[in-house]
């Protein structure tokens, strides 16, 4: 007989007040965390959406990029012998509009690769969030170091560095504008292990980004949010199946007087709490995953479907361990104990 | 027929230094088709005695011999086994199951009791018993909706469906006016008899006495 479903059919108010609160928690873990990795996104998403592979800068650069700069017959000669690596930089800028309005950009500037987009002189692309300021395809941008002007010739999605729109141009605007004699950093995408380069230092993806000190600082602290919320959820989660369980110990306590094996109420509690979390998960997520969709356009908010896969399992798992606890407070029981307190 | 035997049973409970003689030494043998009521004052050791014989507590000493086995030497999962196909249980409150409907109380116990039945079979069987113990009417009810005595009937009903060898009730009646208490006692009496179970009961009221077939009295943890 379907214990489990029983009660949760007559005893619905109980079960729906459950429910809510662990789809709540759950909505709230998967919005925070949506929010926090939209924001680490919108700070480095031009290098977090690039290829596995290795981060090369000065060896001098003391892990600075910003005070890296590659030599040029080092940068041809790893190009040579390196088909798919790019040289690139990154610098915060300004642009002006036809209305003299400054957009803060990062502007990066590579060698031919398909990892950037191809930018040819007097040429920009742009970031989309910009197209919101009002600018679009064909207008003409301006800055304050470079003597000539920029054409907007396309909009690309999603590439934001430092919290800024990315600008692409062409890599002798950009000379200009830095007064720069070569390009700051180097990039060799999808090999195991980093090729050794006399005078320039590798890292990895991850290593790189936290080589950043903005990103690095700002994503420490929105992990820790995420990692306590979900402490803080988990443990919740945990509770609240022990509760529910515990106050069931007199019930229990009669089932295993007339017969009824342990193991029929450790499935019985744990059918509830998987159905429980379960429905309450695909809720939430479903509820996260349509606020995404009508999120304020300017609102950084990034939820992958792994993220929240594991955020559900990590969930399903917690849930587990509390019912389990208090399973076992119930394998303690005695029917004897249950049978003299009386009614229920 | 004998079925079920107790030997020279004691049980102490200690608690701190100080352990108290509960039961001192038992000797009883219980007979197919009959009902043996154990009655004796407050304290005098007679749901201790129910217990163990149940197998819901252990004895210090001594033999519980049901079907020629000898349960104090038997492991939990083994008493569990017995209690769950060979005994039925009635306790002074009905302790039914808040959730599960009359009908579905007693499917729950031909569950516990691994029945061979099919669906249909138990949903029959289910149906003979609740209109031997007069609660058809009642099958789709929860205990929530019923009176004292009704519940009282659904527990005895769940009790005996699964045919048990013995059942064991302790002060079933305590919870009810005197009119429930009879039809229920009548109705013990009643099953004990068609159904041919072996009824060990507890009880404190000298009204109740009447429907046993053999009087036990109790006190200070012997039989007198």
């Amino acid at each position: 007989m379907n214990m489990a479903w029983k009660e949760m059919k007559k005893s619905k108010a109980k079960f729906i007040i459950l429910g809510s609160i662990i789809f709540l928690v759950s909505f709230l873990t998967f919005i925070v965390s949506g929010l926090a990795n939209g924001l680490s996104q919108d700070n480095a998403a031009l290098i977090k959406d690039m290829p596995q592979g290795h981060f090369y800068m000065n060896t001098d650069a003391k892990q600075t990029y910003n005070l890296s700069q590659i030599d040029p017959k080092v940068q041809d000669q790893v190009l040579q012998e390196n088909k798919d690596a790019a040289a690139f930089s990154i610098q915060m800028g300004f642009v002006n509009d036809a209305e003299e309005k400054q957009h803060t950009v990062a502007f990066v500037t590579s060698t031919d690769s398909p990892l950037f987009e191809k930018v040819g002189p007097g040429e920009i692309v742009l970031d989309r969030s910009l197209e919101k300021d009002g600018i679009k395809v064909g207008d003409v941008l301006t800055n304050n170091q470079f003597s000539g002007e920029f054409k907007v010739v396309k909009f690309v999605e999603q590439k934001k560095y430092s919290h800024a729109p990315v600008a692409y141009i062409n890599m002798d605007n950009y000379k200009e504008i830095y007064r720069a004699k070569g390009l700051q950093l180097m990039f060799i995408p999808g090999q195991d292990t980093a090729p050794s380069i006399t005078g320039l230092q590798s890292f990895s993806n991850n290593e790189f980004l936290n080589t950043i000190s903005s990103y690095k600082a700002e994503n420490m602290s929105l992990n820790m949010i995420i990692w306590f919320l979900i402490a803080i959820s988990g443990l919740l989660f945990a509770i609240f199946f022990y509760m529910m369980n515990v106050q069931k110990i007199g019930l229990y306590g009669i089932l295993k007087a007339i017969g009824v094996k342990t193991g029929t109420l450790f499935r019985m509690m744990w059918a509830q709490m998987f159905f429980i979390t379960i429905t309450a998960l695909v809720l939430s997520v479903a509820l996260s995953l349509g606020f995404n969709m009508i999120a304020p356009k300017g609102m950084p908010f990034s939820l992958t479907i792994e993220g929240t896969m594991l955020l559900s399992i990590l969930f399903l798992v917690i849930g587990f361990i509390g019912a389990t606890l208090s399973g076992l407070q119930i394998r303690k029981v005695e029917p004897l104990q249950a049978i003299q307190q009386g009614d229920m | 027929m004998t079925t079920f035997t107790i030997q020279d049973v004691t049980k102490s409970f200690t608690t701190g230094e100080v352990t108290e003689q509960v039961l001192n030494g038992i000797n009883l043998s219980l007979k197919k088709g009959e009902l043996t009521a154990l009655v004796g004052a407050s304290g005098s050791g007679k749901s201790t005695l129910l217990t163990i014989a149940a197998g819901l507590q252990r004895a210090s000493n001594g033999q519980v011999q049901f079907e020629g086995s000898n349960m104090t030497a038997m492991t939990q999962e083994e008493i569990r086994k017995i209690r769950a196909s060979k005994f039925g249980f009635v306790f002074q409150s009905a302790h039914l199951v808040p959730f599960l409907t009359v009908e579905d109380q007693l499917m729950l116990m031909l569950d516990v009791s691994e029945s061979k039945m099919s669906k249909r079979e138990q949903k029959e069987e289910v149906a003979k018993i609740l209109k031997l113990v007069e609660m058809n009417h009642r099958k789709d009810a929860y205990p929530a909706s019923l009176s004292g005595g009704e519940k009282q009937r659904v527990a005895i009903a769940r009790a005996i469906i699964h045919k048990p060898k013995i059942l064991f009730a302790d002060e079933p009646t305590a919870s009810l006016d005197s009119k429930r208490s009879r039809d229920v006692m009548t109705l013990i009496r009643d099953l004990t008899k068609t159904l041919n179970i072996t009824t060990l009961m507890v009880t404190h009221d000298e009204e109740m006495l009447s429907y046993a077939d053999h009087i036990i009295t109790m006190k200070d943890g012997l039989i007198v």
